[in-house]
């Protein structure tokens, strides 16, 4: 028989194999070399993982995973709060920055309405937004407009029609992106320009 | 539309074969279980990208495929049209978890998608259980419906594939809202629902619209086929059977059908007008809220709809012989080859599955004068004596063994 497996080793493989998209093998693979490698290597990675739990939490105002709270987009006083980004996953706040065509604030959702996933729109951060936009309503700063930045596919557009039906009795501005996105397709991986183009082209919902 | 060479690894009960179709008409002659039908499905599917009968498609890979180190079964096929040669290429690969294959499509070797592969090879195929075309359960009939219609229209295709998933999700929400005790009246329900009636109303009067018109242009063409095949002076009629008023059946119309007090139309009816459709579906989706809310599931629309097969008056499924259902079912594929053929101005690849022995002289006659308006035609049969001596010498006959596929045969 052979020898069995330290349990430091074992336990690492197991871990990994956890991951999404990680089978036994990768996991063994990675496993091993972060054995053989330079203890930096697998002492940053440590140290990486545990701030990531430590140090990250949720905007209390955008649901954004953020190392403050509020995060640093929604507390800067340059940007405009007037305007709300509606997105489905926090990439997709990363994915509009780099067009550098919004100055407004953000709202993540994480999630999109599914009903064959179960997902409705008690799962999502919907609760949250109502609760944001009515109290900005007493403010000097009230919302006035929703840009819904979910993906271009069915389950995205219904979460943009749900949330136009929900929030244009409140007097809001309830735009979409334009098409011209690759349908079907997620937004993290539109490219700069199409994201840029669909933004100032927005449409009314 | 010629297919000039096809290719299979493991598919089904073949290992491996290369095979080439010099000639309009080939001739499949074989014993039972030998493959001669599994040849059919090949080019069948190539065509459609499914399998023909909703037969599970994991049987698609066959056993031998398991000496491979990855398993895997292909279909690969070389389609002539206009002096133009497109290479076409389903490849299955057995998934490392769980049950099924994922599905690979290839055009002329660059990866595409399965609805790429429609339109580029048209096939109609008759086998002698499509009888279920008129006897069998309504969602036969539905599925003759959408593998004929993706093979001409793509558009089809893409607003049936779109129905599909709205339906699942609509279905899976009236259950949710069901089981949260939710009433008809409630804003949430509407608000919940609101998308999901719309997307499913315009997809569903797209459908339901190209539906009726290719009917339209079917309906003659196989009363025609029948009576030539049958001699009877009787007529066929193919009704359609909504499940909601798509609006130009009448006052009447619609509460006959769906009493099943079924009669020939004294005239041709106009066909829906598409745009009206989506109105009227989603206008009887909202007044039937609390029926779809009990049964938690999408009532109407055109996953639910149905054909009627008439002869005069009389019900064919109920009251016809067997016989006479065989007929009709026959009658409707030999007109799908000529509705194909003038909706896409190109003739579909006939594919016959031992149909010559259950038919009689005359018939047979009728069958081989359809094989005359197609570019190519490929019959099965168990024995040689189906076909005439002057049919068989004009044929390409091949011999069907243990999946293995030789030249030759009988004169
Ligand atoms: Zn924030």
């Amino acid at each position: 028989m052979a020898e069995p497996l330290a349990q430091p080793v074992s336990n690492l493989i197991q871990a990994f194999s956890r991951l999404p998209g990680i089978g036994p093998k990768t996991a063994s693979r990675l496993a091993y070399f972060l054995l053989r490698a330079d203890d930096e290597i697998a002492l940053n990675l440590a140290r990486a993982l545990e701030e990531l739990k430590a140090r990250t939490l949720f905007c209390s105002v955008c649901l954004n995973i953020a190392d403050q709270d509020p995060c640093r987009l929604c507390a800067d006083p340059q940007r405009d709060p007037t305007v709300i980004c509606v997105v489905e996953e926090p990439l997709d706040v990363q994915a509009i920055e780099r067009t550098r065509e919004f100055r407004g604030v953000y709202h993540v959702l994480h999630g999109a309405i599914s009903p064959v996933e179960g997902i409705g729109p008690e799962d999502l951060k919907v609760r949250e937004l109502m609760a944001r936009v009515r109290r900005s309503l007493e403010t000097e700063t009230p919302v006035q407009e929703l840009i819904v930045a979910t993906n271009p596919n069915l389950e995205g557009e219904a979460t943009a029609m749900y949330l136009a039906r929900l929030f244009k009795p409140l007097g809001l501005r309830v735009t979409r992106l334009a098409r011209g996105l690759p349908t079907g397709g997620d937004l993290e991986y539109a490219d700069e320009s199409t994201l840029a183009n669909a933004l100032t082209g927005r449409s009314e919902l | 539309m010629f297919l000039r060479r096809l290719w299979l690894d493991h598919f089904r009960n073949y290992r491996s074969l290369d095979l080439t179709f010099p000639q309009p008409w080939t001739l499949l002659q074989g014993g039972n279980a030998q493959g001669k039908t599994n040849l059919l499905e090949a080019i069948h599917y190539l065509a459609t990208s499914k399998s023909s009968h909703a037969r599970v498609e994991r049987e698609v890979v066959g056993w031998s495929a398991s000496e491979e180190p990855i398993p895997h079964a292909r279909i690969r096929g070389q389609v002539e049209r206009a002096g133009q040669v497109t290479e076409l290429e389903i490849l299955f690969t057995r998934r490392a978890q769980g049950n099924g294959f994922t599905k690979q499509v290839r055009i002329n070797g660059v990866a595409r998608r399965s609805l790429d592969l429609l339109g580029l090879l048209r096939a109609v195929l008759f086998m002698p259980q499509d009888i279920e075309l008129v006897t069998g359960s309504p969602s036969i009939r539905r599925r003759y419906l959408d593998v004929a219609l993706c093979q001409i229209d793509r558009e089809y295709c893409r607003h049936l594939a779109r129905y599909q998933k709205v339906l699942a999700h609509r279905n899976s929400l009236l259950r949710q809202l069901r089981e949260g005790g939710a009433r008809p009246g409630e804003p949430r329900v509407a608000a919940e629902l609101g998308f999901w009636d719309e997307q499913l109303a315009e997809h569903g009067a797209h459908v339901l619209a190209r539906r009726y018109a290719f009917l339209a242009r079917l309906e003659p063409l196989a009363a025609a086929q029948h009576h030539l095949l049958s001699g009877c002076q009787e007529r066929l009629h193919i009704l359609y059977l909504p499940t909601f008023d798509p609006g130009h059946l009448g006052p009447q119309g619609l509460q006959e059908l769906r009493a099943g007090h079924y009669r020939a139309p004294r005239a041709p009816l106009s066909p829906p007008v598409p745009a009206e459709l989506a109105g009227r579906l989603q206008a009887h989706l909202e007044t039937h809220r609390a029926r779809e809310l009990a049964a938690g599931a999408t009532l109407a629309g055109p996953h639910r709809d149905d054909l009627v097969f008439l002869l005069d008056d009389r019900e064919l499924r109920a009251y016809g012989s067997r016989g006479q259902q065989r007929t009709a079912a026959l009658a409707l594929k030999l007109a799908e080859v000529r509705a194909m053929a003038a909706e896409t101005g190109d003739t579909p690849v006939l594919l016959l599955d031992d149909v010559m022995s259950e038919l009689d002289a005359r018939r047979r006659e009728m069958v081989l004068e359809a094989l005359s308006e197609v570019d190519q035609a490929i019959l099965t049969a168990t024995d040689w004596e189906d076909f005439t001596p002057g049919f068989r010498a004009q044929a390409y006959r091949l011999q069907v063994v243990a999946g293995q596929v030789r030249a030759g045969g009988k004169d």
